[in-house]
């Protein structure tokens, strides 16, 4: 064990003697091919990229590799100039071997791999390899653009790297010229999932709008704006392009899902003409479970800003409330999308008793954290509409022996369920949690003022409950009193009478 | 002098206040003096109306002279006479008055704390160290001798005192030849008053030797009377004790029981506990429907004048929970003697069980720990009664009735055999244990023993180590519950494997006694340790949501509903566990054997625990159609469509054969789930049928709970759709008849509910707020500022020390004039004094003027 953790330790002791043995005299070219055949032998990657980013920076920062260029004059030819461009070979060299890193088995490595070039690439902005113009700094855009490729490869998922990569989002410059360069990475034709994926997860990432606060990576703070501007309108630019390319690729189910959360989060409302959207959504609204949902979103959102008018819309959001949706990571969203489109006060009573009487439904064989979620719903429901008391308070009528209500019913207006009751609370009473006995118990008294506050209460899960539950400090200790026979209490006793223990 | 004064001034007084009374009843009509009123009110007693100026005049100046012409007499003067005889400064008491009072100052200085320790009232008398009143007990009875021979002894013959004192001396000398000189006669006198004495002393000492004598002789004496007296009613009383006597003696020594409560006769006993069982159920049924119910708000306050016109108030909520202990007991009792085939009483079945317990403990009464058995046995008793109770209770249930019988008879004789084994194990294992200190110890002491071994064990850990022994076995016995959880949760973590599963649930089931005991030893350690064991394991659940946990879970979950009230509408400990199996079913993956039968113990829980209560838990109905949907064949392209965590594709439980003719025996026993089926993951096709009937019959259960709430058909609909498309045809003929009854009883409910429409509890019309009539106090002319309390109290303490400072001055005043007054009287005074002295002087004067003028006349007319 000693011996192996000892190894490491003097392998990179002696990586770093070997680079300072180089940095020290120009002579020891010999020590810079050692370490850059080390690296090639794939072993001791993290220490070799260290070493390698730790000579490639000072090397920059002395600019050792710097070549003046004179216009129109050929460059000479001294044994010096020719080291150096010696170096920049080597340079290259090793820059695309760090990238190759990338794709490396272990995260670790590929992580090193990011930062070293990150790092190799900010030192060479800020000390260019030749002058360029009258800036002293400038971006070099092909070694970014080759660490984006790196990123948006077909092969493997990237999500760890982009993650990592968002730090460096954080620079003005380096987001600035990403979305210039990201039109040309983005495929013409079909792509593979892999690249959709890695693509959508680095689109969700980019900012449209400059970052709060100004970073350059290439360039001291004191040259700020003087390469480049910040132009939000180029980036929409350069967005509307990439969307254009992104809308004709085909998706998987898991690409869809992902486009339509990039484009409601990110996208939507920088788009130029969104209307042509409305199809793609309406597509993703016939697909089902969660995509049609955030297409739903999607469209209440068109609908909302860009007067879109969409027939059938309470159907489809009535059509998915299905027992499954409990199932499912999204409901939280389904309850706070529904409770936006029904938040009106004008659509009319039959609609929203239907929409009260199916939740009253599903509330039968929900979980409890969200039985409570859909009695406090239709509270508000009632509350909204006045009208709807007619569900919890019809003395008129005459016993029913079957409600009235269809479940089966697509259209919500056909359903019935205006001249129905909601017996289902009823039931609900008699819960076994406490809580949910109680948040059904809101129909037995007048209804508050003002609405219950669902926000609070949509992400709640069994756990909380639970929790809760546990914390509920009682002094009162009760005991069974009954004295058990054997393992069974006297009379309940049913697991005795099922199990043959 | 001073006492004749005082004498004569409380005579005075009685004097004067008889002439007061005197003068006040006829009052010089001159004297009295009328207030004048302005405003004459009718009615209104006046105090103030008349005064009499002269009389309080004449008061005043009397006040005076007691006080402040006594200080103006002493002004100026450094000694003073001041008269501390006790009543001497009173004038109010008489002369008798002032003797009682002195006298009894002086008995309560006898009586302080200094005189406390004084033995006697007076000064003792006492000679030669002893009292006199002790000397004159005359508890010597020598000195009676000695008071009758007074006269001998101690004084002189009479012939001598006649001869010596009197009448003898010269002229006797004279008659006897007078031989002897009266010299002789005074020596031969005393000589022989000194005889005398020396004989007396001689025969005192001889009788006081003799009774000595005789005291020791009696002493030597005493053993042999003694014995004497022993020996003899032994020969010759003994046969002539007759019963009554013996009786009456030991009557008379018996001890003698304290003043106590009545021994309550058997039915008293049975009532008693009647009345608490109904009580703690009453208690239950409370706590079921939450502590506060939302259903009737209550009314905090009602006046007065509310007359509940037309409001129907039914102040007696909970006419539909009649259920209650008393009925049903009564009920199982009947039902229990006709089982029987005797009548029974109540009274006369618990007398049985006493009799069975007293001739237990009679049998073993060389065991020292019969008490321990006698308790245990009884405890049995109340088992065999008690599944009876079970027994006649599930009779209605009339689906499986029979086979039911036969299978709680089954339990019955395995009850009775475990008792055996339970007697076996007591007589084997030491009587004392103490109570392990740490896990470790318990597991060496539990380690390697039978199950029924382990239940003695812990048992008598608990009778020795009883809280009202030590004051620190409450803590202890905590630490052994405790350690029992521990136990159990080592077992069920461990016992993974077929073989052992069943000694772990069989030590389980005979530790659970002795747990439930322990927990009522020491309510709130149970509570928290169960609570924090719960907590555990739903932390372990939470890392892996949707796989199954442990069998420990289960095993807890059970314990749960032993231990404490499950019926309750929030309990801290029960309601968390209904929240973590419904976690379960809902979340849970169903994919084997294991799992499915996991989900029903689970549901097979849910149902204890809700037994009572009969609330809903939708998971369970979920996981129960669920397990329908299994065993559904699917044939084709249409599916039907379950709720996760099902998957609708899922065939487990679809059977491969047709099972129909099997399982000829049809014994209940041979469809109840199997404690193996929790850990084996292949599915059989005789799990499939056992799962199946177990579903079927929970299903059927739960239905009969949630008969009563209105969407029991919506809550049973999938049920009901699965329940048609499984093949019923397939299954051995009781699981198919139990499927047929369900689906006939949802098909019934379907077509005859009745659903009533809701309507909401008509709301109290809010009255008109009724104000307080404003009653203003009668205006009688004065002014009262409005202001604040403490102002008020001010002015009101202003106004009282501005009047009361002008009485002070007028006060004042009139010392000073009744001062000058006496001052110009004594100046007066004297000043008639010292001109009466001048006159005196100057007529003596002139007498002697005159006279020497006369004296002059005279001499000039001499001349």
């Amino acid at each position: 064990m000693a011996h192996q953790q000892e190894k490491p330790l003097k392998i990179s002791k002696q990586l770093r003697s070997k680079a300072h043995e180089f940095l020290t005299s120009r002579r020891n070219a010999d020590s810079l091919m050692n370490i850059i055949n080390h690296f090639d032998a794939g072993e001791d990657l993290p220490s070799c990229l260290l070493t390698l980013e730790m000579i490639f920076t000072s090397l920059l920062k002395e600019r050792h590799m710097f070549i003046e260029i004179v216009p129109l004059k050929p460059v000479e030819k001294t044994e010096e100039n020719q080291f150096k461009t010696w170096l920049r070979n080597v340079y290259e060299e090793c820059f695309t071997k760090i990238l190759q890193c990338l794709e490396h088995s272990s995260q670790k490595v590929q992580m090193q791999g990011l930062a070293t070039a990150m790092n190799i690439l900010s030192h060479e902005g800020r000390f260019p390899l030749e002058s360029k113009g009258s800036f002293d700094n400038y971006v070099p855009l092909m070694k970014l653009k080759s660490v984006l490729m790196k990123l948006l490869s077909n092969k493997q998922n990237n999500m760890q790297l982009i993650n990592k990569y968002t730090e460096y989002l954080l620079f003005d410059d380096v987001l600035f010229f990403t979305w210039k360069i990201l039109p040309s990475l983005t495929a013409k034709s079909n792509p593979n999932e892999v690249y959709i994926m890695n693509y959508l997860i680095l689109l969700e990432k980019l900012n449209v709008y400059q970052n709060a606060e100004t970073k350059f990576l290439c360039g001291s703070g004191n040259v700020s704006g003087a390469f480049f501007t910040f132009d939000e309108n180029i980036i929409k630019k350069f967005l509307n392009k990439i969307w254009h390319c992104v809308m004709h690729w085909e998706h998987t189910p898991d690409t869809h899902k992902q486009v339509l959360i990039v484009l409601l989060e990110k996208v939507l409302c920088h788009l130029e003409k969104p209307l042509l959207l409305t199809d793609f959504l309406m597509d993703s609204l016939d697909v089902g479970g969660a995509v049609s949902l955030l297409a739903l979103q999607g469209i209440f959102t068109m609908i909302q800003v860009h007067n879109l008018d969409y027939p059938n819309l309470f159907a489809k959001l009535y059509s998915m409330f299905e027992p499954e949706i409990f199932h499912t990571k999204y409901k939280a969203r389904l309850f706070h999308l529904s409770d936006l489109f029904l938040s009106s006060t004008h659509l009319p009573e039959t609609l929203v008793a239907a929409f009260a009487k199916r939740m009253a439904r599903l509330a039968l064989v929900a979980p409890s954290e969200d039985v409570i979620i859909l009695c406090n719903f239709i509270g508000n429901l009632i509350l909204r509409h006045p009208g709807l008391k007619c569900l919890l308070n019809n003395p008129g009528c005459a016993a029913a022996s079957t409600d009235p209500y269809i479940m089966e019913e697509r259209d919500p207006l056909k359903s019935n369920a205006i001249i129905s009751s909601l017996w289902e609370l009823q039931t609900l009473q008699n819960h076994v949690i406490p809580s949910v006995a109680v948040a059904a118990r809101f129909i037995n008294t007048p209804l508050p003022s003002v609405e219950w506050d669902l926000g609070q209460i949509l992400e709640n899960t069994g756990d909380d409950i639970f929790d809760k539950e546990v914390k509920k400090f009682s002094k009162l200790i009760v005991l069974q009193f009954e004295k058990p026979v054997g393992a069974s209490i006297g009379k309940g006793e049913r697991v005795m009478q099922y199990w043959n223990l | 002098m001073a006492k004749t004064k005082n004498k004569k001034v409380s005579s005075d007084q009685i004097h004067k206040k008889k002439e007061q009374l005197h003068l006040k009843k006829s009052m010089n009509p001159f004297e009295v003096h009328i207030n004048k009123e302005k405003l004459k009110v009718i009615g209104k007693k006046q105090k103030n109306d008349r005064g009499l100026p002269g009389v309080s005049r004449a008061k005043a100046l009397e006040k005076r002279k007691h006080t402040l012409l006594k200080e103006y007499k002493v002004q100026d003067k450094s000694n003073k006479f001041t008269d501390k005889r006790i009543g001497e400064r009173n004038h109010k008491l008489t002369s008798e008055d002032k003797v009682m009072a002195r006298f009894t100052a002086v008995r309560v200085k006898a009586h302080n704390k200094k005189s406390k320790f004084n033995l006697a009232d007076d000064v003792v008398l006492t000679h030669r160290g002893q009292t006199l009143s002790e000397i004159e007990k005359f508890d010597d009875p020598r000195s009676d001798e000695d008071s009758l021979d007074e006269d001998e002894s101690g004084k002189l013959d009479r012939d001598f005192v006649k001869e010596a004192h009197f009448g003898g001396g010269m002229l006797k000398k004279t008659g006897v030849e007078g031989a002897k000189s009266h010299k002789d006669l005074i020596d031969q006198l005393i000589a022989e008053s000194k005889k005398r004495k020396a004989e007396k002393q001689k025969t005192k000492e001889a009788t006081l030797e003799l009774t000595e004598k005789l005291d020791s002789e009696w002493k030597d004496l005493i053993p042999l009377v003694n014995q004497k007296s022993k020996n003899d009613p032994d020969d010759v009383e003994k046969p002539q004790l007759d019963d009554y006597d013996k009786v009456m003696r030991e009557l008379k020594f018996e001890a003698r029981g304290t003043v106590s409560d009545r021994l309550k006769t058997e039915d008293e006993v049975a009532k008693e506990e009647k009345a608490r069982l109904e009580k703690l159920e009453n208690d239950r049924l409370e706590r079921m429907q939450g502590y506060i119910d939302a259903k009737n708000p209550k009314q905090t306050h009602r006046s007065a004048d509310d007359l509940d016109d037309d409001f129907i108030h039914d102040d007696d909520p909970e006419p539909d929970y009649t259920l209650s202990y008393d009925n049903e007991g009564k009920s199982t009792l009947q039902i229990e003697a006709s089982v029987n085939g005797k009548p029974l009483t109540e009274a006369e079945s618990s007398a049985d069980e006493d009799n069975s317990i007293d001739e237990e403990s009679e049998a073993d009464s060389e065991d020292n720990l019969s008490d321990l058995k006698a308790d245990s046995s009884d405890s049995e008793s109340e088992e065999e009664s008690k599944i009876e109770d079970n027994k006649t209770e599930e009779s209605p249930v009339d689906l499986i009735g029979e086979t039911k019988e036969d299978l709680q008879m089954e339990i019955k004789n395995d009850l009775l055999q475990r008792k055996e084994i339970m007697e076996k194990a007591r007589q084997e294992l030491p009587f004392t244990f103490h109570l392990p200190d740490s896990y470790e110890t318990l597991l060496k002491e539990l380690e390697s023993q039978s199950c029924s071994h382990q239940c003695v064990i812990i048992e008598r850990m608990i009778k020795c180590n009883h809280p009202s022994l030590a004051e620190s076995n409450k803590e202890n016995l905590g630490l052994l519950f405790a350690y029992l959880l521990q136990y159990f949760n080592d077992l069920f973590t461990d016992s993974s494997k077929v073989e052992t599963i069943q000694d772990s649930f069989d030590i389980f089931k005979a530790l659970v006694p002795q747990i439930y005991q322990l927990a009522q030893l020491n309510p709130e350690n149970a509570h928290n340790s169960v609570l924090e064991v719960i907590k555990e394991k739903h932390e372990d659940y939470r890392k892996k949501p949707g796989i199954y946990p442990g069998l420990e879970v289960l095993v807890f979950l059970k314990l749960v509903s032993i231990l404490f009230p499950t019926s309750d509408f929030r309990h801290q400990i029960v309601t968390p566990c209904f929240v973590f199996m419904e976690q379960m079913l809902n979340k849970c993956r169903v994919r084997n054997r294991r799992d499915i039968s996991y989900g029903l113990f689970l549901c097979t829980l849910v149902l204890e625990y809700t037994t009572i209560s009969q609330r809903y838990l939708p998971g369970v109905i979920n996981f129960l159609a669920g397990l329908l949907h299994m065993a559904i064949p699917k044939t084709g392209v249409k599916l039907v469509k379950v709720p996760p965590p099902f998957k609708s594709t899922s065939t487990l439980l679809v059977l491969l054969e047709n099972l129909s003719l099997s399982f000829s025996d049809s014994s209940e026993k041979c469809f109840q789930m199997k404690n193996t089926d929790l850990l084996s993951t292949e599915i059989d096709e005789e799990f499939k049928v056992r799962a199946l009937h177990t579903a079927i019959g929970l299903s059927e259960e739960f239905y009969r709970h949630f008969e009563k709430l209105p969407s029991n058909v919506e809550i049973f609909s999938p049920i009901q759709k699965y329940l048609e498309l499984v093949p019923a045809l397939n299954y051995p003929r009781k699981v198919a008849n139990g499927m047929e009854n369900l689906s006939n009883c949802l098909n019934k409910t379907k077509s005859e509910r009745i659903l009533n429409y809701i309507v909401m509890e008509a709301t109290r019309p809010k009255a008109l707020r009724l104000y307080e009539p404003k009653i203003e106090p009668v205006y009688d002319g004065k002014r009262f500022k409005v202001q604040s309390r403490e102002k008020r109290e001010q002015s009101k303490l202003l106004h009282k020390l501005k009047s009361e400072k002008k009485g002070a001055l007028r006060e004042i005043r009139r010392d000073k004039a009744f001062l000058g007054r006496v001052k110009i009287n004594q100046r007066i005074q004297s000043d008639k004094e010292r001109i009466e002295k001048v006159k005196r002087i100057y007529a003596e004067a002139s007498m002697q003027q005159s006279e020497l003028n006369e004296l002059d006349r005279k001499k000039k007319r001499k001349k």
